[in-house]
């Protein structure tokens, strides 16, 4: 079924690109706001500096009170939020059609005023929130450093990916208030945003609305440097163990992979499905459900743009189980679908169920607009939500299989081992 | 800057109506055609109530329904494992205090073959003894791993101290070690046969229904099931007693955490409370909804105790839970415990004009919003069935709410609020039992992790 979302693309004099979505299923607009700088950015020593930046983008700005952007949307019916991640920033909001021009102005103000506001009691209280967020998602939960584990051991020391969103308490403690004026100068402007509005509204009301809120606003941002080049896999096989208070072994192998919206990147992603995503993926029907030596097996794919993409499987090792023998089961599974190639069948699934995921994911206006803007920004491809499917269902068994002989091979993999620590490791 | 945007006002909304057909079978058909929906949600659900479980078996009802699509009377467990992926069906089953539901999704053209494939799940389980086995021994490894994560670990602590150790709400639904070790496959065979099956149901079908009839194609497979013997659960009549001594403090110890997970709370209304229900999304939103209601105002914005602390009161088919729940830092328990009994009670005193216009119009004018997706129509279409009621009630309840004051939602907070807390701890008890009891908010009990 070929999608037709309508897509209206328009680029304001001082560089925002703004896409328009008409959708008058519901009297909504969704606001939706992607700025190309991510953790991918820091710099050494100021790791989390671009999500706890975010965060002061909610204390106020020039004609804003601190807190205000939440409480006046909200108040509005409003739901709203940001979110940071390696590529980049994106903040949103969904409001009735008659507040779509307030959460214009309010993003506008911060956007392009947030320095005016900016002190240091905010960046003190934002700096603590911050490290709870960390506490609370990472450090004090069972496993809660493994996929950072993973990013420090598959990606190299230097690379952008080598260190997590969430950054160190350390480099938390150092932010100042010169990092923050610095790096909004760096990165944020219009020139470095994308806009997407989606939702009861026309192209042209979309433009003007955004021509009338954001049109003043320089382009201030730095221009962007080029992505990095493509990442080689991994040649021989890398390890990290953690011997930590966790209540089974818990493995991760990891892999590097083709940059994101490329055939390749596709090909990896439903290679992942049909060795670890599926249901009747390989490793669940081999280690989970007959020989019943792993709790669970998981596999994923996220797609980047800086030179390289990351793959994983996850294994949850059973009770009395040595992982190293489930870790070999693995490899087996690896190198057997190397040198065999997808089935039909696994095929058929891993299309079926991205289908069905990509239409659950576009259903609601807000997600729909996160995809728009996502394609626009990082792949300057506004139409991506309608095509996706169509280039996925023209991957071949092929290109699958000849994907995974180059990535996803057992040498390839980058091992991260969370193991039950012993009496003596834990005292 | 230009000047600040007026904003206009959003028409009044209700909840979509849906299509009603009752099946041969007597399952009640609830069809929400919502055009531009291209994944269809598909909700089936059952009443039940949980005390229908024999003591020593408790967890069997939860494993019944994990157990459904793992081996049916036509397909092997891998066969229908298959069947589901290659036509891109997402199905999940599960059981809550009020009821066992099995939730599908699929593409629009492939709904029929989809609600076949339910039927057989809900129809046609064999419970092959692999499969038994193998999600036993799953759920025992979930109970560990949710005795590892601080949050799961607070509320199994919450309801074993706040509800009578006689009532079954103050077990985990879905079974202890003890019990869950001692299930057979008799035990899902027989429970299965005495309490699945059409007498009660109600079948929730959302998404793009244009040129789908879908009764037609509901009764064609649904409508034929037949359950002979099934026996029909009386929802509880009354709520589950509380404990004679829920006021007081466990500290669920855990030498070295670098935050004390807290989970607080006292009895709660459900949606057929005295004085009506609607005051209290809106008192959840006001007290503990965003970062600058009540409680994250001060713990969040003013002291950085927290990434974010959240109140809900969460109604159960009888009685329910007015609960606050979210972790702190370490060295900041004790006072977060003080400064959070102190914000909860201090809803007892009232609530600003602001505070009231705010909470109203956040729960009304996010609804349209909220409820425009079919797996959000379907999800709410299917908890309000679970609860015997329909859709009426949500429409009903965002009107009643545009005439709630200040005084109405401080009577509707004093009504449930008291002033006497169950308070949970998750965190380093040789650090802060002694200073938590210095509160003076009852005793405090250290239990192990």
């Amino acid at each position: 079924m070929p999608l037709d979302y309508p897509i209206h693309e328009k680029t304001l004099p001082n560089g925002l690109r703004v896409v328009v979505s008409p959708d008058t299923s519901v009297p909504n607009v969704t606001v939706n706001l992607w700025v190309n700088v991510g953790s991918r950015h820091e710099a050494p020593g100021r790791t989390g500096f671009a999500h706890l930046f975010e965060h002061l983008m909610f204390q106020g700005s020039r004609n804003v009170a601190s807190g205000e952007h939440f409480t006046r949307l909200m108040a509005e019916g409003g739901r709203l939020n940001a979110t940071t991640w390696f590529d980049r920033t994106n903040y949103f909001e969904t409001v009735p059609k008659g507040a779509y021009e307030l959460a214009l102005w309010m993003e506008a103000d911060r956007h392009g005023y947030l320095l005016d506001a900016v002190n240091q009691a905010n960046l003190d209280n934002q700096r603590d929130v911050v490290k709870e967020e960390k506490r609370q998602r990472y450090d004090n939960v069972p496993y809660g450093n493994a996929l950072i584990d993973t990013y420090a051991t598959v990606f190299p020391a230097d690379h952008p990916y080598h260190h997590p969103t969430i950054g160190s308490m350390e480099d938390l403690d150092a932010a100042s208030l010169e990092d923050v004026h610095a790096f909004f100068r760096r990165y944020y402007g219009p020139n470095n945003t994308v806009l997407t509005l989606v939702g009861d509204l026309t192209p042209e009301e979309g433009f003007a609305a955004a021509e009338r809120y954001f049109g003043e606003l320089p382009a201030s941002a730095e221009p962007r440097r080029a992505n990095h080049d493509q990442l080689e896999p991994i040649t021989s096989p890398v390890r990290f163990e953690r011997h930590d208070k966790v209540p089974n072994d818990r493995l991760h192998l990891a892999f590097r992979l083709p940059v994101d919206n490329t055939d390749d990147y596709f090909a990896a992603s439903l290679a992942l499905d049909a060795i670890g995503g599926l249901t009747t993926s390989r490793l669940v029907q081999r280690l989970v459900r007959r020989e019943q030596v792993a709790n669970a097996a998981q596999a994923h794919s996220m797609g980047f743009v800086d030179g390289v993409s990351l793959g994983f499987v996850i294994l949850d090792i059973a009770d009395g189980q040595d992982p190293d023998v489930v870790e070999a089961r693995a490899c087996e599974e690896l190198e057997r679908f190397a040198k065999e190639g997808p089935t039909d069948v696994e095929m058929e699934s891993a299309l079926a169920q991205a289908e069905r995921s990509w239409l659950h994911s576009l259903a609601s206006q807000e997600e729909r607009a996160d995809a728009i803007s996502q394609h626009t920004l990082l792949h300057d491809d506004p139409q991506f939500i309608n095509t996706y499917l169509d280039r996925l269902n023209a991957v071949t068994a092929g290109q699958v299989q000849a994907v995974a002989q180059q990535w996803l091979q057992p040498q390839n993999r980058a091992v991260v081992a969370h193991l039950v620590a012993t009496e003596e490791e834990v005292a | 800057m230009s000047a600040r945007p007026e904003v206009v006002p959003p028409q009044p909304w209700a909840f979509p109506e849906p299509e009603r057909h009752t099946l041969s079978n007597g399952i009640e058909l609830l069809a929400y055609d919502i055009p531009g929906q291209y994944v269809i949600s598909v909700r089936t659900v059952l009443p039940m109530s949980l005390s229908v479980e024999p003591r020593e078996k408790e967890g069997v009802a939860a494993l019944t329904a994990r157990l459904l699509d793992e081996g049916t009377a036509r397909h092997t467990s891998e066969e229908f494992a298959q069947l589901l992926e290659r036509k891109g069906i997402a199905l999940g089953a599960g059981i809550n205090d009020s009821g066992l539901g099995v939730d599908l999704d699929v593409p629009k053209r492939r709904l029929g073959e989809a609600l076949d494939l339910l039927q057989q799940a809900l129809g046609e389980p064999v419970f092959p003894e692999a499969e038994v086995t193998r999600h036993v021994k799953t759920r025992l490894a979930e109970i560990e791993q949710e005795r590892a994560m601080a949050p799961h670990r607070a509320a199994r602590e919450f309801i074993a101290t706040f509800f009578d150790g006689a009532e079954r709400a103050s077990r985990p639904s879905a079974g202890t070690h003890e019990t869950v070790s001692s299930l057979t496959r008799e035990d899902f065979v027989e429970f299965h046969r005495r309490f699945v099956g059409p007498q009660g149901m109600t079948v929730v079908v959302a998404g793009d229904l244009s040129g789908v009839d879908v009764r037609a194609v509901a009764d064609e497979v649904l409508g034929q099931w037949r359950a002979e013997g099934q026996e029909v659960v009386t929802p509880n009549a009354e709520p589950p007693v509380r404990a004679a001594d829920a006021a007081r403090i466990v500290l669920v110890d855990r030498p070295g955490s670098v935050q004390s997970e807290l989970s607080v709370g006292c009895a709660g209304p459900d949606r057929r409370a005295e004085g009506g229900w609607a005051a209290y999304p809106v008192l959840s939103f006001v007290v503990g909804g965003s970062p600058n209601a009540r409680v994250d105002a001060v713990l969040r914005e003013e002291k950085g105790f927290t990434y974010g602390i959240r109140s809900t009161f969460r109604p159960r088919r009888r009685g329910g839970l007015f609960l606050t729940n979210g972790s702190v830092r370490a060295d900041s328990t004790v006072e977060s415990v003080k400064l959070l009994l102190e914000i909860l009670e201090s809803g007892r005193e009232g609530f600003s004009a602001d505070e009231v216009r705010a909470g109203i119009d956040y729960i009304s004018k996010t609804a349209p919003g909220r409820y425009a997706t079919a797996d959000a129509v379907a999800d709410e279409a299917a908890t309000m069935a679970l609860d015997g009621m329909s859709t009426d009630f949500t429409t009903e309840t965002l009107l009643a709410m545009q005439s709630l004051d200040g005084d109405a939602l401080a009577e509707a907070y004093r009504r449930w609020v008291d002033g006497t807390w169950t308070v949970v701890v998750v965190g380093d008890a040789s650090l802060y039992a002694d200073q938590l009891e210095e509160l003076g908010r009852g005793a405090v009990t250290v239990v192990p992790n």
